[in-house]
């Protein structure tokens, strides 16, 4: 028995003959296998052979006259393909159509179907760039030639192909047969042999043949040339185009820099200072030798360059929206309308705008003329303000009224209060309240031991700002270990490096003293099973003890104060309605999602402002969150192109003077080199590796990028395999 | 003993492994090995190997490859490399010294076509480029035998009354990469075929020179050695042959393999596994009457002339079938075989299958046709069999 297959190199058809060769081996008889081999590789039509006999195999060339025929791609299909096969044969192809797909003609064969590359593909079968069908079809040829299951799995397994079987097995049991109507016929003719044909002399041929070979036509599958998601962009909370703005300043153009992250953002200077940065810990140089500092680099941009002038579309009726909450995620709501030709007016409770930023986050974190700057810039852009007024539930009902739109961003009001024995002593402080006399009114005095309960940004900035404010020693005590406390890590290291203790699986459970606070009762915490966040739940113990103190300052979180709506208005997806009826009222920010970070409420400020537009204008773009299984993996950079460069360190105020007041204590990069650390996921840099490696030479360069010359691209997926970034990918024909 | 689905490329790796490792209580094992089509599967089978004693040295050209082998001969280590065409044709200064050298190196060659312009397939006109090298040629024409051969290989080039390295040829693709159930021997039973080498003139303690300057007479000396070496073969062989077969159980091929070829009246000379579709067609022609039958040379250095004399004794038209040519004369086989035909017969010669032309038995059924109709021989045929 002779089989013939027929694929394309790269396909595997050598290892697919080399299976059946080994399962009929194992089956008792004698075999052969051997392929062609030329200098063609990938794409271009190769043949693999089987022979299988009672007796010694003793012919040694290529089938002439197979018994059966494999065809790996459906498109080689033809006569070559169907040359010498006997009537009644199997004629298997890799085919996800139906048998009336083909042309007639092939009834004399037993053709059986096997849709091979959606099955390999499945399972996941191939390089990084390539589908590789040659284990999974041998499957589909095992059931119509009658090799039984177990041997085949037994075949694979000595092979070392263990992994494939699922797929060879998905083959053997979803191959399609169709009868062959038997019609005895002649097959291929022999050969004849020739005498030597009187050669030409080498001087009548001198010219060059015209390149008849349109090699283009081989291939099963082909490069594209593609823009992907970098996961930089995918984890910003923000919607900023991160790879956009890194790239921009590694090729020295600041402007443009500014122009991109402008393009999201009013506050590049907030988030450039206290973003916790998830772009980072997504940056897929972290696993090479070091995220690159992109937070670092966005204040770079807002600190170098603080104005790039923006285009303002002028609308003939542009929108008038009104916005509660002058926090980030107003800021940044009106920001977007702004930049949309529409006007905003922002009402705000206290006499400045910048909500947390300003109330919470400590000088020496956030200057406070950084938020002016920024504050400021959004403002000469039109944005109106109204400050000082608290509103009530009627006013919002005016507001809805009077405007076209509403969007509440009144932040997390409500603080989580702690009604423990001795609460109320003096002493006892709310974290944020201490933090707005400390922002707002100058230096509170302190004194003695403070101790901080909570283990997120607020309690970091409580501990650091009272050890500004006079405290001799400051203690943080937390409920769970310090890996899951929620303050950025960096924080958390600055914080100890101040001389600031921690005190972990510690729950407050009273305070102690008379007039004055002179102790907190700390509880001692086992942590039980994973909670629906993942971290192990904690469980307060029976076994206390007393830390003498001074202060207490209460960091334990806030939430949204929904009793602010009217009574009828119904908060379901951020969105407001009232009596099942949509209104155009739109939540933003932590009051929408609690999300609890400048970066986040920078996005939802900027998604209602977008939700807003959509509501007038169906043309209106939409800001979707992008989704971070769609970036980029790691998996998918060739590191080895890349040099090996350690993240550039960002400058710090020296340690002894830092608690000696509020000044800056982080003073940024000293340049934007850093950015030319970016691998530029997904982002073609035009660094022409593709055309370089590109085996045909059909790889272009274009005023866009790079185009292939697709009459001549065999789909090897070299230049897929090679790209640093993820600039192309493969697809199917 | 067992059976596994092998490239004679890897065959050929196994058998070098397990005469390597035999020679683990002597001198061990080690060779410089340098790829090339189609001969790299067999030395990247090789380099995954480990060895008690000895490495295999990847270098940087065939050249320093044969160096390499040189070096461990020399030393008293069991010595192996691989290489093919081009390669060999690089390798040839070095070819050459491993013999006058009198070192039992070892090398597989696949035989592959010489370029520009480049081909990858098998004709044999790069090892019988080396025929004057003084190294001995084996022919092989399937992958067992390329594994046995081998082995054998090492017995003779081992031999004191020999000394000299053996080219173990096998043809590209047609056997390099084509699989087929191989029986591979337990290393205890090489062992036992394969005693360890001692070699009476490799470095000791005491400095010596290599290869220094020889005057005529020298010379004249040294070639009447290697020459009586030569000679002393086809007898060593037969010892050889006989010892593989106790202990392996299996007999090896004799240096003329003849088929049906008793009362053949047209007999068919050929080599490598253009030998096995002369056998088909043998078979296919017999049927039809014709008294025709096949000769097979398995070994071309030293050239085996009294007992080819003796196969070719009653044939009275011989085909001499050549998968080379010496440009300017014809087929190499043919030039070297023609000699040992009875002066009255018929001895025409035919060149096909080169660059890799897949000769089929409708190929030589074609060539019995016209051997059978010949008035006369003529000047050497060169045939196109390409498909």
């Amino acid at each position: 028995m002779e089989i013939r297959l027929h694929g394309r190199g790269g396909q595997g058809g050598v290892t697919c003959a080399k299976i059946l060769a080994a399962a009929y081996a194992r089956l008792g008889r004698h075999v052969q296998t051997f392929g062609d081999y030329a200098g063609e590789r990938s794409g271009a039509p190769v043949r693999a052979y089987t022979r299988v006999d009672d007796q010694p195999i003793t012919n040694r060339n290529k089938v002439y006259r197979p018994d059966h025929v494999i065809v790996l791609d459906r498109h080689l299909l033809g006569r070559d393909v169907l040359d010498g096969l006997a009537s009644g044969g199997i004629l298997l192809i890799n085919s996800g159509e139906e048998f009336g797909a083909f042309d007639a003609g092939l009834e004399t064969y037993r053709v059986g179907l096997v849709d091979a590359t959606k099955i390999a593909r499945r399972h996941g079968i191939g390089t990084r760039s390539v589908v590789i069908v040659n284990t999974t079809i041998a499957g589909a040829f095992a059931k119509l030639d009658g090799i039984p299951l177990d041997v085949l799995e037994e075949t694979y397994r000595k092979l070392g192909f263990s992994g494939n079987f699922a797929a060879a097995r998905e083959a053997y049991e979803s191959v399609r047969e169709r009868p062959a109507r038997f019609e005895p016929r002649e097959r291929g003719a022999a050969p004849q042999t020739t005498r030597a044909a009187p050669v030409q002399a080498l001087d009548e041929h001198f010219e060059s043949p015209p390149t008849g070979l349109k090699t283009g036509a081989w291939s099963t599958q082909r490069p594209r040339y593609i823009e992907a998601l970098a996961p930089c962009n995918a984890w910003c909370p923000a919607g900023n185009d991160v790879v956009g703005f890194v790239q921009a300043l590694a090729r020295d153009d600041l402007d443009g820099a500014a122009r991109v992250l402008r393009s999201s953002t009013p506050l590049p200077g907030v988030c450039g200072r206290v973003c916790p940065a998830p772009c980072m810990e997504g940056c897929n140089r972290a696993e090479y030798d070091g995220a690159v500092d992109i937070r670092g680099l966005e204040r770079w941009i807002a600190d170098h360059n603080p104005a790039v002038a923006l285009d303002h579309p002028a609308l003939e009726t542009p929108l008038r929206v009104a916005i509660v909450g002058g926090g980030p995620a107003g800021l940044a709501a009106a920001y977007t309308l702004s930049a949309a030709g529409h006007t905003a007016v922002i009402f705000e409770r206290e006499r400045e705008l910048g909500g947390l930023l300003l109330t919470g986050i400590p000088n020496y974190r956030l200057p406070r003329q950084v938020l002016h700057r920024e504050v400021a810039s959004l403002l000469a852009r039109g944005v109106e303000v109204r400050c000082g007024e608290v509103l009530t539930a009627q006013r919002l009902r005016d507001l809805e009224r009077e405007y076209d739109a509403l969007i509440l961003a009144t932040g997390l009001q409500k603080v989580q209060s702690l009604v423990v024995e001795g609460s109320n002593l003096r002493g006892v402080e709310d974290g944020l309240g201490f933090l707005r006399r400390v922002n707002l009114h100058g230096a509170v005095r302190l004194h003695g031991h403070v101790v901080v309960l909570g283990g997120g940004n607020s309690a970091m900035d409580c501990a650091r700002a009272a050890l500004r404010c006079g405290a001799e020693r400051v203690t943080v005590a937390y409920r769970r270990t310090r890996a899951e406390m929620p303050a950025i890590p960096e924080e958390i290291e600055a914080a100890e490096l101040e001389g600031v203790r921690l005190l972990a699986l510690r729950a407050p459970v009273g305070f102690a003293g008379g007039e004055r606070l002179t102790a907190v009762r700390l509880a001692e915490v086992d942590l039980g099973e994973p909670d629906a966040t993942g971290r192990r739940r904690p469980i307060v113990s029976e076994r206390t003890s007393e830390l003498p103190c001074d202060f207490a300052l209460l960091a334990l979180g806030q939430s949204a104060d929904r009793a602010l709506l009217p009574a009828d208005w119904e908060l379901c997806d951020g969105h407001v309605r009232r009596e099942g009826q949509s209104l155009r009222v739109f939540a933003a920010g932590d009051f929408a999602t609690g999300d609890g970070t400048v970066a986040h409420a920078v996005g939802s400020g900027r998604r209602a402002a977008g939700r807003v537009m959509r509501a007038f204008d169906v043309d209106a773009r939409v800001f979707e969150r992008p989704q971070r299984e769609l970036a980029v993996a790691s998996s998918e950079i060739r590191f080895d192109h890349y040099e090996r460069a350690e993240r550039a360190l960002e400058r710090c105020a020296p340690l002894p003077t830092r608690t000696r007041g509020f000044d800056e204590v982080n003073l940024g990069l000293d340049s934007s080199r850093e950015a030319r650390r970016c691998f530029s996921c997904g982002h073609c840099t035009r660094c022409d590796t593709c055309l370089v490696y590109c085996p045909e030479g059909v790889v272009r360069r274009t005023d866009h990028g790079y185009e292939l010359d697709t009459t001549f691209c065999k789909g090897c997926g070299i230049c897929v395999h090679e790209c640093p970034r993820k600039g192309m990918e493969m697809t199917t024909l | 003993m067992t059976i596994e689905l092998l490239s004679a490329n890897h065959a050929a790796a196994m058998a070098a492994t397990l005469a390597g490792r035999a020679n683990r209580g002597a001198r061990g094992f080690g060779g410089g090995v340098y790829p090339i089509t189609p001969q790299t599967e067999c030395i990247e089978f090789l380099c995954k190997q480990e060895f008690e004693k000895g490495r295999i040295v990847r270098v940087e050209s065939e050249h320093s490859a044969m160096a390499v082998c040189m070096g461990f001969a020399l030393g008293g280590a069991r010595s192996f490399t691989a290489s093919s065409s081009n390669g060999l044709a690089y390798m040839t200064e070095n070819v050459f010294a491993a013999a006058m050298y009198r070192l039992p190196i070892v090398m597989m060659a696949v035989n592959r076509t010489l370029g520009p312009p480049w081909n990858i397939w098998v004709d044999h006109g790069d090892t019988l480029a080396l025929r004057d090298s003084g190294w001995l040629q084996f022919y092989c024409e399937d992958n067992q035998e390329v594994l046995d051969t081998i082995l054998l290989a090492y017995r003779l080039a081992e031999d004191r009354r020999v000394h000299l390295p053996v080219m173990v040829c096998q043809d590209a693709f047609v056997l390099s990469h084509t699989m087929m159930q191989t029986d591979v021997p337990s290393q205890a039973l090489v062992d036992q075929f394969l005693p360890p080498l001692d070699l009476p003139h490799r470095l000791r303690d005491t400095p010596v020179t290599v290869g220094g300057l020889d005057f005529p007479h020298e010379t004249e000396v040294h070639r009447i050695q290697h020459e009586q070496a030569m000679r002393r073969v086809p007898a060593v062989y037969g010892e050889v042959a006989r010892e593989f077969e106790s202990v392996f159980g299996r007999k090896p091929a004799a240096p003329i393999v003849p088929y049906r070829a008793d009362d053949a009246e047209l007999l068919l000379i050929s080599m490598g596994t253009t030998a096995s579709t002369v056998r088909a067609a043998v078979d296919r022609a017999r049927e039809r009457g014709v008294r025709v039958g096949s000769v097979r040379l398995r070994m071309f250095r030293p050239f085996p002339s009294r007992e080819l004399e003796l196969a070719l004794m009653h044939a009275q038209r011989i085909a001499i079938l050549d998968r080379d040519i010496s440009l300017g004369q014809g087929g190499i086989l043919w030039t070297e075989a023609r000699g040992a035909a009875p002066r009255e017969a018929l001895v025409q010669n035919y060149v096909l299958g080169l660059g890799g032309g897949d000769i089929r038995p409708e190929h030589i059924l074609g060539i019995i046709d016209d051997l059978g109709r010949r008035v006369h021989a003529e000047s050497p045929e060169i045939m196109e069999v390409a498909t």
